[in-house]
Formats: C-alpha cells, sequence, structure tokens
C-alpha cells in the first residue's frame, strides 16, 4: 500500500509538468501562464509529500533516497518560481525567437527532464534525461533573439551535447561491467570488475562536469547564463547544474567501498576545487553581471562536487549547499532581470547606483550577493562550512587551505562589484552615479517596482536564509564532534 | 550462418571504411560534401550492426542498424543538406582551403594517439581490439568540432563522434537495453532545435562562421 502512495506521488511530481507543456500550446490567451502555474505547484506539492514519507528505495521505475527527495523540492521550487517570474520578465522581451506559449511549454519541458533525471531508477535513464534538458533548454537561451544570444544557444548546445556524449560511454561500460543499470540492484551490491567501473566513473566526470560547469569543460556555462531570459538563468543555475551533478554522484556511488575509490575520490577533488579556484579569479575580472553570477554558480559547483566526493558530512553540505545555493542565486539572476528590464545593459559600468532608481531591487541584490557566497547564517555558509570541516577532519588541510582561498576570494571578489554596482557614486563619471539622468538631467527618481518582480527573488533569499537557520544545530553537532 | 572468420573480416573491413571517411571530412573545406562523408558514415555503421547481428544473433542490433539508416543516414544528413541550401551556393569555408594539409597531418596523429592510448589504458580490461576504431572516431569527431569555425562542419563532428560512442557501444556490450536506440531517436529532436538555431544564426549573422563576440569572451 505504501509503495504504492508513493508511486503515484512520482507519477503526479512527472505528470503535471509533462501536461502543463501539452495544454500550453492550445492557442488561448493566457492559457499557456496558467497551466504553467498550475503544473508547478502541483509538482512543488508532490514533492514535498515525497520528501514528507521519507520512503527509500525503488518503486517501479523510481529510486527514491534522501538525495531524491531533496532534488525533487529544490528543482520543482525554482520551476515554479521561476515561471512566476516569467510573467513579469518576458513582458520586456521585444523580439522573442518564437511565441511566449511556446516558452512556457519549453520551460515545462525543461522541468519534466529535470525531475526525471533525479527521479529514475536507472543510470541509462538518468543519461537519457540529462541529454533531454539540453534539447528542450537549448531554444530557451536563444529567445532574445541577439547575436550574442543565438552563438551562445549554440555553443551551449555543441559543448554540452559533445560532453554528454562521453557520459553515454560511462553507462556502456558500467552495464558492460555490472550487467545491469538499475540504481537499486547496484547500490550496496559487491561491485565487479572494478577497473572498468573507475574508468566509467572517469568518463562520467568528463561528460556531467561538462554539463555541471567543471573546469576546464566549462567554456559554454558563463554564455548561456548570461545571455538566456533572467528566470531560465535562474534554473541554469540552481537546478541544471546541480542535476547534472547528481548523475556524476549516482555513478561516482557505485564505487564506493572498492580499492579504486580512493583514486577516483581524488580525481573529482581535484576537479571540484581547480574549478573552485579558476572561477573565483575569473569572477573578480567581470564586467557583466551576469557572467559574474554565472562564475560564483561555477564555484559554488566545484565546492560541492569536492563535498560530494569527501562524503560523510562533507556529503550533508554539499546538499545543504545544493539547496540553499539554488534559492539565493535564483534570487540573484531575478534582480538581476529586474535590473536588465530597467537599465537594458548588462554591463556593470552602465548599472551604477541601482538602489538610486530600484531601491528595493538593490538592497535584495546585494543581500543575494552575500548569500551565495556563504555569508552567514545563509544556507550556502552552512554548506560551505560543512564541507571545509570534513577537509580539516579527513586530514586533508592543503584541500582546506585551498577551500578556504576559493571562498574568501569569491566573497570579497563578488560583493565589492555587487556593492560598486548597487551603492555606486560617481567614481568613474557616469551620469547614472551622478544621481542625474543623461537624457533630461533631471535628478534621478526612484521608479515604481513590480510588486511581483521583487516578491519571488525576495521569498527565495527568504528560504535561503531559514535554510541557514534550520540547519545551525546540524553544524553546531558537526562542529562539536569533530571537536572544532 | 556466415563462418566467423568472414564475418570479422567484413567488420574489420567497415571500420577502416569509417576511419578513412572520417579522414576525407577532417581534409573538406566545403560544407556539403562533408554532409555527405557523413550520410556515407553512418550507413557504414548501419551496415556494421547488421554484420554483428547476424554474428552474435542479437536482435537488438538489427533494430540499431534500422534506425542508425533511417536516422542518422537520412534524416539528419537531409536537414543540414537544407540548411546549405538556404544558402543557396555551396558553402565553403573561409581559411580551411590553405590548412587541410595540416588539418589531415593533425588528424593522423590523433588516429596514432588514440591507437596508443588505447593500448595502454583501455585494452587491458576491454579485450577487443577493434573498439580501437571507435576511440580514434570519437578523438576526430572532437578535432572536427575544435577545428573549425562553420556551425555546419561543427555538427558532423558531433554527430561523428556519436557514432562513434554508438559503435564502441555495440562493440562492447551489444545488449544493452534500449539505451543505445534512445540516444539515437533523441537525436532527432536536437537536430531540429539546431535547425532553429542555424536558421536564426543566418537571419541575425548572414553566415554560419560569426566571428569572434567581444560580449562573449572571459
Amino acid at each position: 500500500m505504501k509503495s504504492l502512495d508513493s508511486t503515484s506521488l512520482f507519477v503526479i511530481l512527472l505528470a503535471a509538468p509533462a501536461a502543463a507543456a501539452g495544454i500550453s500550446l492550445l492557442p488561448r490567451e493566457g492559457m499557456e501562464i496558467l497551466s504553467s502555474l498550475i503544473g508547478g505547484a502541483v509538482a512543488v506539492v508532490s514533492s514535498i509529500l515525497i520528501l514528507g514519507t521519507r520512503v527509500e528505495g525503488s518503486f517501479g521505475y523510481f529510486y527514491s533516497d534522501g538525495l531524491t527527495q531533496v532534488m525533487a523540492v529544490t528543482i520543482s521550487s525554482i520551476y515554479f518560481t521561476s515561471l512566476a517570474y516569467s510573467i513579469f520578465y518576458i513582458k520586456h522581451i521585444k523580439e522573442p525567437l518564437f511565441k511566449f506559449r511556446w516558452y512556457y511549454s519549453l520551460v515545462d519541458l525543461f522541468a519534466f527532464t529535470m525531475l526525471l533525471a533525479v527521479v529514475v531508477n536507472d543510470i541509462g535513464f538518468i543519461w537519457i534525461a540529462v541529454e533531454a534538458t539540453t534539447v528542450t533548454s537549448a531554444l530557451l537561451v536563444a529567445l532574445e533573439r541577439e547575436g550574442t544570444s543565438i552563438e551562445a544557444a549554440w555553443r551551449y548546445t555543441l559543448l554540452v551535447s559533445a560532453g554528454l556524449a562521453t557520459s553515454l560511454l560511462s553507462v556502456v561500460l558500467v552495464y558492460y561491467s555490472q550487467g545491469t543499470l538499475a540504481i537499486s540492484s547496484l547500490i550496496g551490491k559487491h561491485v565487479a570488475d572494478v577497473p572498468i567501473l573507475a574508468l566509467a566513473v572517469a568518463f562520467a566526470l568528463i561528460g556531467y562536469g561538462t554539463k555541471a560547469g567543471i573546469a576546464p569543460m566549462h567554456a559554454w556555462l558563463p554564455d548561456a547564463h548570461s545571455e538566456a531570459p533572467s528566470p531560465v538563468s535562474a534554473m541554469f543555475s540552481g537546478i541544471l547544474l546541480p542535476t547534472s551533478l547528481y548523475a556524476f554522484a549516482r555513478t561516482f556511488a557505485l564505487l564506493q567501498g572498492s580499492p579504486a575509490f580512493e583514486s577516483m575520490r581524488n580525481l573529482a577533488i581535484g576537479f571540484g576545487i581547480f574549478t573552485a579556484l579558476v572561477a573565483a579569479v575569473i569572477l573578480g575580472f567581470q564586467r557583466n553581471y551576469k557572467r559574474m553570477l554565472a562564475y560564483s554558480s561555477m564555484e559554488n559547483m566545484g565546492i560541492i562536487l569536492v563535498g560530494l566526493a569527501l562524503g560523510g558530512v562533507g556529503a550533508i553540505g554539499a546538499v545543504m549547499q545544493i539547496v540553499a545555493h539554488a534559492f539565493a542565486k535564483s534570487s540573484a539572476f531575478y534582480e538581476s532581470g529586474n535590473i536588465l528590464a530597467a537599465y537594458n545593459s548588462k554591463n556593470m559600468s552602465d548599472v551604477q547606483g541601482v538602489v538610486n532608481r530600484l531601491r528595493s531591487t538593490g538592497y535584495l541584490f546585494s543581500l543575494s550577493a552575500l548569500s551565495v557566497t556563504g555569508a552567514p547564517p545563509f544556507g550556502v555558509f552552512i554548506g560551505e562550512f560543512l564541507i571545509l570541516a570534513q577537509a580539516v577532519n579527513s586530514g586533508n588541510l592543503l584541500l582546506a587551505a585551498l577551500l578556504g582561498i576559493s571562498y574568501a576570494y569569491a566573497f570579497i571578489a563578488l560583493n565589492r562589484q555587487s556593492i560598486r554596482m548597487i551603492f555606486g557614486s560617481g567614481e568613474d563619471n557616469n551620469s547614472n552615479s551622478t544621481g542625474l539622468d543623461n537624457e533630461t538631467n533631471q535628478p534621478i527618481k526612484s521608479s515604481k517596482e513590480d510588486r511581483l518582480s521583487l516578491a519571488v527573488p525576495f521569498i527565495n533569499l527568504l528560504i535561503s536564509l531559514v535554510i541557514g537557520i534550520y540547519m545551525i544545530p546540524t553544524l553546531l553537532q558537526a562542529a562539536i564532534s569533530f571537536g572544532l | 550462418m556466415f563462418p566467423v572468420q568472414f564475418t570479422n573480416e567484413i567488420a574489420a573491413l567497415l571500420g577502416i571504411l569509417i576511419i578513412l571517411s572520417a579522414l576525407y571530412m577532417q581534409g573538406q573545406s566545403f560544407v556539403d560534401p562533408t554532409i555527405r562523408a557523413i550520410l556515407v558514415q553512418s550507413f557504414l555503421l548501419s551496415t556494421l550492426f547488421a554484420i554483428l547481428g547476424i554474428q552474435s544473433g542479437d536482435v537488438e542490433l538489427f533494430y540499431l542498424a534500422i534506425l542508425t539508416a533511417i536516422m542518422r543516414g537520412v534524416i539528419v544528413p537531409r536537414i543540414m543538406l537544407y540548411q546549405v541550401r538556404k544558402f543557396k551556393h555551396s558553402l565553403r569555408e573561409t581559411g580551411t582551403g590553405q590548412r587541410v594539409p595540416a588539418l589531415i597531418i593533425l588528424a593522423v596523429i590523433v588516429i596514432i594517439v588514440a591507437y596508443a592510448l588505447f593500448r595502454v589504458i583501455l585494452e587491458p580490461y576491454i579485450p577487443n581490439s577493434q573498439v580501437s576504431v571507435p576511440f580514434s572516431l570519437m578523438l576526430l569527431g572532437f578535432l572536427l568540432i575544435i577545428s573549425r569555425r562553420n556551425a555546419l562542419v561543427q555538427m558532423t563532428g558531433y554527430v561523428e563522434a556519436e557514432n562513434a560512442i554508438l559503435y564502441a557501444g555495440a562493440l562492447i556490450t551489444p545488449s544493452i537495453p534500449l539505451l543505445i536506440e534512445f540516444a539515437v531517436v533523441l537525436d532527432i529532436f536536437g537536430v531540429v532545435i539546431i535547425g532553429v538555431i542555424l536558421s536564426a544564426q543566418r537571419d541575425v549573422f548572414h553566415t554560419l562562421e560569426p566571428a569572434d563576440i567581444d560580449q562573449l569572451s572571459g
């Protein structure tokens, strides 16, 4: 009985966005918004119910454990908030590449493929679902129909598909060595043919790593994030990258307890810390605020990969960080959408003194910037702290030092830029920063901001704060048990 | 049905022809023939799947052969050639003509390196020396993507890399359930999406070889 209930919840979770995608295409005014919002809300509710049941194990085609449940809640929540924010944002797109009906339908399908990736009980289907996320999201990047966005969509499709071809090879090798692809029969089993499985994990790291923005395969990431419409950037950064890391984590977990585990763990940690450091350094040199946020996501993904590979408290921290980062970063991308809609420029030098013009957006953006870089007590801080604690506890002091450097560098670089942009005054003789409008030469009046455009990012930021506060006991427990 | 020796030799011969088709693509500066070469390569691969199917008696491989022929041999190249025709003249990639000798030499080096890597890393675990062919093919596909600017040529590089994975999959574990067929079918959606992006690229840039865009660097 119990398992039947869970199975139907999983079916509803997947059916809701899929149905919304179909209904969105009906030629009826406003239908796309209504059906997508309902689909998103149903997905959120059913994912929370699944989390509430805390069932573990396999149900037919589905596999559920803590990681699956947390991922499902995160994906459906960001999907829903991005839909809500889209209502405000897409009004500002003058010449879309295709009708908005198609936009909503593709967003629904995009969410469907990500949800599918985290609930299926088959490593092969995870690959299919991750590959399908590329198909469903490629056109979303090009929606604004500018030269840059089309080129970004092309790079994204080509690089990510080529990368994912490598992870198909990984799936083939898993099947060759283990004779099955079902997660439920692979987990906890004594693994056969360890060297081939280790090879499969290495291929999975390259393949899914490309999609998760792991350096040096990250070339597509800043382009796609900066050129996609803001609600889509939020979905890319908040949930698509973690979904890809999830796919890697499932393959990686198969090796647990085998002699090759240690070397593959070190490989993953190496890639992760390299990504975090590279992204933290490049972040400081960005002039486009959406690209800057994209590099910050990359830095977070690097740290999360380190946490997943370390295991133990580090893995708990990584999951924490996935959730908290998804809410905080989506909030930051929504605010960047507000700024873009008002200033019509992604360049930080054109956007100075945002608080003078968009008061609430300005404050929210600077808080989101603090949140995504791990300022306490936001959730990202808890995640980063737990990962660092695990690194120290496992005696890997070099890793701990490098983690510390990347946290600190990213924190200073991003917040310095964000403060300059939000509160900046007339240093570089820019009209907007002198407090005068460049056309009328009148003092800039703070314009009235759309309520929806503030409510959605505010709620997401609040959730990332609540997660942080809720997790403080876990943090203290970990600190005490490690004797820190 | 056939003696094993015979089918083995046919499979090896097809492998060589596939690598030759890949080399031909590396040295082509026109877009049209590159696409026709990927068409030929897909049909060669489809024939190879059928031969492997005869050898092992595995029905899955026949499905795969039919799907590969239809999707990658007919539909995908057709959509790409349609894109070429929209330009109303045979496309030639600027600057590739002079680089052909260098590209061919590079491709040969890639094949040798791929074979060496295969012998050192993979062969101890995968006791089928024919897998070295798809391994080289995959790297040649990636080389095509990174050495060219034209979007359609880059796409043939991607199709080639995926051909290589299908090839490797069929050799290593022919009975893999449904997965590879799904990969082939999924491609069709991918190609349609790519078609839309290419059309938009043509409308906005009037070329499929956009120059470096400043906003997208760093």
